[in-house]
């Protein structure tokens, strides 16, 4: 194997050379502005995350999983996964064997960006080796692998119903475009390379392709023309490649990095978030996932069509979506790169809130209440003032328990602060959680036992109450049940549990209301549950969503709950709960009633 | 009366006032009619009932009045269509009790389901032992024994519970809650002459002949205060005593009262059990779930269909009044529909 | 001039005439939810801050329909947002977005 040119160039790979110069510049300096961009304590996270060799391993192994293999995707759907795998790994391997093919036989030419991507059409077999056929099978295999992956996205675009998806997203002229040439890329390739195979060798791929074509075809008048094609075809893809959804493939490892930093959401378009949404491959799940798509006309309000409006700044459009979003988080569930939309679209409400004001002087008339022997005090939360089944079911099972509590806000309270926090209000809101705090810390609390998930999360998130357990009552009765305070009874019923957002992908809270819900009858699954969950519709976390557009989605996720023909539907939040009830076709209770009516 | 008439069969579906009275205006034109009822006996929810408003009739001696002379109608209790089919002419139902009648004509008097209140949870009802519902207050009221009236002495009426409730899927008024809220409040008065009652309601409706002397007497006869303001969430204390909260919209203040006993107005639905009637037939219902009739105006009896007719509740919120004259207009148009199809 | 113990108050008077309606038309354009109250009160009786605070939601939507803005605006600096009346109001008004919009139109 030798060079094949003394000058080892060609002017073909100019357009290349161009596209890559034009992609390496072009990251680099966003790479340094987001780096700018981000506050002074997230800047030094980052730095000193990059000295952190415990961090580099974790990097790598993410890296390699999200990036190249897409374990993710595999995960959820199999067929989409091998797709996104074969070609990203599949390229990947490509450019990792020309280095080292270069490496091995002309290893001065390293040094060039384009000798290792042309090296078929730069070198001349002299003789066979073993480790030189091993290498040609290895490059036609991976090219097989690309190609494959290609095939099935040219065949995604037609159906993509084989691939588990209902619908996908609209391409727009620069997608298409980049789409195209990654769709050419590699045929051509092939073909290049066959057409080299007389000369540089070539393997069980690319061998056969060139005595079929040295039969009918004079390889010398196309190898060239093909070359160049190749070459620009990559050039153009490279140029197009920030405009377009496949930018992704370059940011996606910068942001894992961010990422493992530490760093979170702090502004709505810029720094992390700009990682953050230049990582969004426009792959659409998103889609299928929200719960507003049950209604066509909500298309619009996808996750990733907000994401492309935040790429082009398109503010006032940017606020309509987020204003719409119920903040239930499944997108960011099921999101293969890990966006943070639920984060980035309250940051813009933040930012975008009208500055109101506020007067809240009358917090002082409120008053700390008694401690109790057992120092667990008892936060309703106002949704629940409203669900009475629930805070009466909660006293039954402390009653039976034996645990003397304080009932907080039984004539009523202050606000925990998460609505406002979810309109955006975030200074206002701290004004309930200083109030409150202070009220829990003068009650001489313990233990702070809530029941409503909304509460749940900003006490966990926003509250400062070093020394006090905040527990939700799913995780508290379950607590009870293993340490034999309180007796389930199984009742033989069939029920389903939902998971309510707050509660499941906003606490991470799944196991222990499935736990003591086992105990009490015969627990089913919905068709989507866990991480998955189909959020009821009245979620808080919607400012726009009116009462007949929320109505579509409450029905939507019945549907999923009666999937296991349950008997009972049983929820953990009091919204949830008031949602479900008036549409519901089985009984609709709450945990705690379930627990209360099955105790012995 | 024609004679002719006899071989002409007509099956009223619903044995409440409109289907009681349908069928004997009917059989007086000299049709053969069959009139189907699922409960084991005849009524609907005016046998439940003690009293009528405005003027305090016994429910009873109304029901007496229609049921006395059935004529040669044929009634049977306890029984359901289990299938309907359409004919070339008139219809081939199919009963319970294993009997088949083709019929020329069918009345559908199917009336409403009373709204299960339990679905407005913040009124506890179902949760706490000390509120009931309209019709649990009558049954008290004809001797049933409600536990949870125990000499109450502070006691309110909620209105409006289930109607005019978008939350619900009740966009409308139920028309009948205002007056029999009325007359209950000065019923109990009467066996608790001490208690203070409470009327929370958001408008008064007091539409008909008699209503307003009624509304006049509860205020000035019996001192029923009256609050406009919807109740918004009722707790409990330990002793079981209701803690409610209101809004008094005329003095714009919230309003809180602990009370002994509330009385929920649980209006009225359409009736789910006449759904696969529905479905059988193709019939139209409105938005809220009541039977669309062909014309609100001048056809009110009549379906889209062929051959089918409403009457009473079944097409919306009614009084008896109004049911028993529906009854009537639907058996004249039988009867001019019949007349021409011959 | 005689004391007659009572006196007429231009400013507590509503005054129809003098109600530049131009305001109200944009929260009717952002919500049009806030022509759908039927005035049952269940907003403020469930309000948190009732017994509290000043909020009233049903006033705050009366007097911004008869001009008198500055009496509403003063009763919305208490809300706490909590959403509380929107699961009560029969008339399925939302009411979040409904002072969320007050907020950005008259400030």
């Amino acid at each position: 194997m030798q060079d094949r040119f003394i000058s080892g160039y060609h002017d073909f790979v100019l357009p290349f050379m161009i596209g890559m110069i034009f992609i390496l510049s072009y990251l680099a300096i966003g790479i340094i502005r987001v780096i700018i961009q981000l506050p002074a304590k997230d800047r030094k996270k980052f730095f000193l995350s990059l000295i952190n060799p415990r961090l580099w391993i974790i990097n790598l192994r993410d890296i390699i999983c999200d990036v190249l293999l897409h374990t993710k995707i595999w995960k959820r759907k199999p067929l989409l996964g091998y797709m996104h795998s074969s070609i990203a790994f599949g390229w990947f391997m490509l450019i990792v064997l020309g280095h080292i093919e270069t490496w091995m036989f002309v290893p001065d030419r390293l040094s060039t960006f384009y000798y290792p991507v042309f090296f078929r059409f730069f070198v001349m077999e002299t003789d066979h080796t073993i480790g030189g056929s091993f290498f040609f099978f290895l490059m036609d295999f991976f090219l097989l692998i690309v190609l494959s992956g290609v095939f099935l996205a040219m065949f995604k675009r037609i159906r993509s119903m084989v691939f588990g998806m209902r619908r996908t997203t609209r391409n727009q002229l620069p997608d298409r475009l980049a789409m195209y040439c990654l769709w050419a890329i590699f045929p051509v390739r092939l073909l290049a390379e066959s057409f080299t195979a007389g000369i540089a060798g070539g393997s069980f791929l690319t061998r056969p392709m060139y005595w079929l074509f040295s039969n009918f075809l004079s390889d010398t008048y196309h190898i060239l023309p093909t070359w160049w094609a190749y070459s620009t075809l990559l050039g153009t893809f490279f140029v197009l490649l920030p405009f377009t959804r496949y930018m992704h493939i370059p940011t996606e490892a910068f942001l894992i990095v961010l990422r493992n930093a530490g760093i979170k959401v702090s502004h709505p378009r810029n720094g992390y978030t700009t990682a953050q949404i230049y990582s969004c491959s426009n792959c659409g799940m998103c889609i299928d996932a929200c719960p507003m798509m049950s209604q066509k006309k909500n298309l619009r309000y996808a996750t990733v069509y907000f994401n492309r409006l935040l790429r082009r700044r398109n503010w006032a459009k940017c606020e309509i979506s987020a204003d719409k979003c119920l903040m239930c988080g499944k997108c960011v569930a099921v999101c293969p790169v890990n966006v943070d939309s639920c984060n980035i679209k309250q940051s813009l409400r933040a930012m975008r809130a009208v500055p109101a004001a506020s007067d809240y002087s009358y917090f002082n008339t409120y008053s700390a209440p008694e401690p109790s022997p057992e120092k667990v005090l008892y936060y309703a939360g106002c949704m629940t003032q409203l669900t009475p089944v629930i805070y009466k079911s909660v006293g039954t099972v402390l009653d039976k328990a034996g645990i003397e509590y304080t009932f907080m806000d039984r004539d009523g309270g202050i606000c925990c602060g998460r609505p406002l926090i979810l309109a955006g209000r975030n200074e206002q809101a701290q004004e309930m959680i200083r109030k409150n705090t202070e009220l829990i810390r003068q009650s001489g609390a313990t233990t702070l036992l809530l029941s409503c998930p909304i509460c749940y999360k900003v006490f966990r998130e926003n509250y400062d109450l070093k020394g006090i357990r905040i527990v939700h009552y799913t995780e508290y009765f379950d607590e009870l049940m293993r340490l034999g305070r309180i007796n389930i009874k199984n009742s033989g019923e069939k029920i389903v549990y939902h998971d309510p957002c707050e509660l499941g992908r906003g606490c991470k809270v799944y196991k222990e209301p499935r736990r003591v819900l086992g105990a009490a009858g015969e627990l089913v699954e919905a068709e989507k549950h866990h991480d998955e969950s189909i959020c009821c519709g009245g979620s808080l976390g919607s400012l726009t969503l009116s009462y007949e557009d929320r109505k579509d989605i409450t029905l939507h996720s019945l549907d999923n709950l009666m999937y296991a023909s349950p008997e009972r539907i049983v929820t953990a939040c009091p919204l949830c709960l008031k949602t479900f009830s008036p549409y519901s076709p089985k009984k609709v209770s709450d945990f705690a009633e379930v627990v209360a009516q099955n105790m012995n | 009366m024609e004679p002719k008439n006899q071989q002409k069969n007509i099956v009223v579906i619903g044995g409440g006032p409109a289907g009681i009275e349908a069928s004997r205006t009917l059989d007086s034109l000299g049709y053969t009619v069959f009139l189907i009822e699922k409960e084991d006996r005849l009524g609907g929810h005016l046998a439940r009932w003690d009293r009528l408003f405005p003027y305090g009739t016994p429910a009873g001696d109304v029901l007496g009045q229609m049921t006395a002379s059935m004529g040669r109608v044929k009634w049977f209790t306890g029984t359901e269509v289990t299938q309907l089919n359409r004919l070339e002419r008139g219809y081939n139902i199919i009963l319970s009790n294993g009997m088949s009648v083709l019929a020329d004509a069918l009345l559908l008097t199917t009336g409403f389901s009373l709204f299960d209140a339990s679905r407005k949870e913040e009124y506890g009802y179902g949760i706490y032992d000390r509120v009931i519902t309209n019709a649990d207050l009558e049954d008290w009221f004809s001797g049933i024994p409600v536990p949870a009236i125990d000499s109450p002495r502070r006691i309110g009426f909620v209105h409006c519970v289930g109607s005019r409730d978008e939350k619900v899927g009740n966009r409308y008024c139920s028309k009948v809650c205002c007056a029999t809220a009325v007359k209950q409040a000065c019923e109990i008065k009467e066996k608790f002459p001490d208690a203070v009652v409470y009327c929370f309601y958001m408008d008064l409706r007091m539409f008909g002949r008699g209503y307003e002397d009624m509304y006049l007497e509860a205020q000035k006869k019996y001192g029923i205060i009256f609050v406009r303001g919807r109740v918004s969430e009722v707790s409990e204390d330990k002793d079981g005593h209701l803690f409610v909260k209101a809004e008094d919209t005329l003095a714009g203040k919230p309003l809180r009262v602990t009370l002994d006993l509330l009385v929920l107005m649980a209006g009225m639905t359409r009736n789910t059990a006449v759904a696969p009637i529905v479905r059988a037939l193709e019939l139209s219902t409105m938005e809220d779930g009541f039977l669309k009739p062909k014309d609100s105006m001048t056809q009110a009896q009549s379906s889209y269909a062929a051959g089918i007719f409403y009457a009473g509740a079944c097409t919306g919120p009614k009084t008896i009044p109004d049911t028993v004259a529906e009854a009537k207009a639907a058996a004249m148009s039988i009867n001019e529909y019949l007349r021409d199809n011959d | 001039m005689i004391d007659f113990g009572y006196g007429i108050s231009p400013s507590s008077a509503i005054n129809l005439e003098r109600f530049d309606r131009a305001r109200f038309d944009r929260l009717c354009a952002e919500e049009p939810d806030v022509l759908k109250c039927m005035a049952c009160g269940s907003c403020a009786a469930s309000c948190p801050t009732a017994g509290h605070g000043n909020m009233n939601l049903r006033k705050v939507i009366l007097l911004l329909g008869r001009g008198c803005d500055s009496d509403a605006l003063a009763m919305t600096r208490s809300c706490m947002l909590c959403g509380k009346c929107l699961l009560v109001c029969p008339r399925g008004i939302n009411t979040r977005h409904l002072i969320l919009s007050i907020n950005k139109i008259y400030k």
